[in-house]
């Protein structure tokens, strides 16, 4: 699948973000990795993308981090605060309400031409 | 996928990822803290990408190159963090500033105070012009902070250039209140007194960070 332009995700973003650290605690990268695989490479996000939207998340209290050594590593693992799951349960619906009309009109017959 | 779930890991930066983080580090803007908080989660982001290539098969030269094009050029990642990192410096300039004004403030309300019988805003405005223009910091630093902050997923978010806007404006009216003041207690021609000292000496104190401050915020904002 090709690659989709990060603009094309934009007020998305967020929703994704938070879907993927909703499976458990991730570190940055794990997450780009997490939107690409899931995807099947249609949601190949750049670097500079995921992680300062990490940052902003963590800034509204969606979601929090911890650091922990592993070998010898210093890694940042974040993960969903009880607001970041709220949050994630209403996008979802508020998705499902969206792809729902969207897929409706896009896939609507064309009216029959009267004579 | 590679297992990235928080597993153990004992690669160590090679020449290239290093020569990479240098560059990045010497193109990002903001507070300390933060900075060094971006390098570090890069730089094991880098690790496991490099690792994941050469998991796949390429030579560690090889998987250097690729992670380092996988995560774009040091500018271009510079460049992604600089609204956080904007944002970050606001932040914590607007909380100094709250934090100090009283050490200041207090002061000059010793020392300007209107008579005792002289009671209400009228009269506190007449002894200490500077009251109105604290009034509007007050105001701007607690709503850039909430619309900066966990309020901002109920209020419109305050973007990284008008907080930088909000942390000038701030450093502004602080420098405006301070000359104000001390301007004021000069002109007065009282004998100056320890406490008329220290009020000046603390508002001294602020006005050289104040312009600090705008200084920096304004670099920041014009990037």
């Amino acid at each position: 699948m090709l690659p989709m332009r990060p603009d094309l995700l934009k007020g998305h973003l967020d929703t994704l973000l938070l879907a993927v650290l909703g499976s458990g605690p991730q570190h940055g990268y794990a997450v780009i990795e997490a939107l690409r695989t899931d995807s099947d490479g249609a949601l190949d996000l750049p670097t500079g993308t995921v992680y300062p939207a990490l940052h902003r998340l963590e800034r509204a209290g969606l979601i929090t981090s911890d650091w922990q050594t592993v070998g010898g590593r210093r890694r940042r693992a974040y993960r969903l605060t009880p607001a970041g799951q709220t949050a994630l349960g209403e996008q979802r619906a508020v998705w499902d309400q969206f792809s729902t009309a969207v897929t409706a009109v896009l896939t609507r017959r064309p009216w029959p031409v009267t004579a | 996928m590679a297992s990235h779930r928080l597993s153990a890991d004992t690669d160590t930066h090679d020449d290239a990822l290093a020569a990479y983080l240098a560059d990045l580090a010497a193109r990002l803007r903001g507070p300390h803290h933060r900075r060094q908080a971006i390098l570090a989660e890069l730089s094991d982001g880098l690790d496991q990408a490099a690792q994941d290539h050469r998991a796949a098969g390429l030579t560690p030269d090889q998987a250097a190159t690729a992670a380092i094009a996988q995560f774009g050029t040091p500018q271009a990642v510079a460049d992604a963090f600089g609204g956080e990192l904007a944002t970050a410096y606001a932040r914590r300039t607007i909380v100094w500033f709250i934090a100090t004004g009283p050490l200041v403030g207090i002061w000059w309300l010793l020392l300007l105070h209107p008579n005792p019988w002289r009671t209400g805003l009228i009269a506190l405005v007449a002894a200490i012009p500077a009251i109105p223009l604290i009034a509007i910091a007050i105001v701007t630093a607690g709503g850039t902070f909430a619309t900066t902050g966990r309020l901002m997923r109920w209020l419109p978010e305050t973007g990284p250039h008008r907080a930088l806007a909000a942390t000038i404006t701030i450093a502004a009216i602080c420098i405006i209140g301070d000359l104000t003041v001390i301007t004021m207690l000069l002109a007065s021609g009282t004998p100056t007194r320890p406490l008329g000292l220290v009020a000046i000496a603390a508002s001294l104190t602020r006005l050289a960070c104040s312009i600090t401050v705008v200084r920096h915020a304004t670099r920041m904002r014009s990037r």
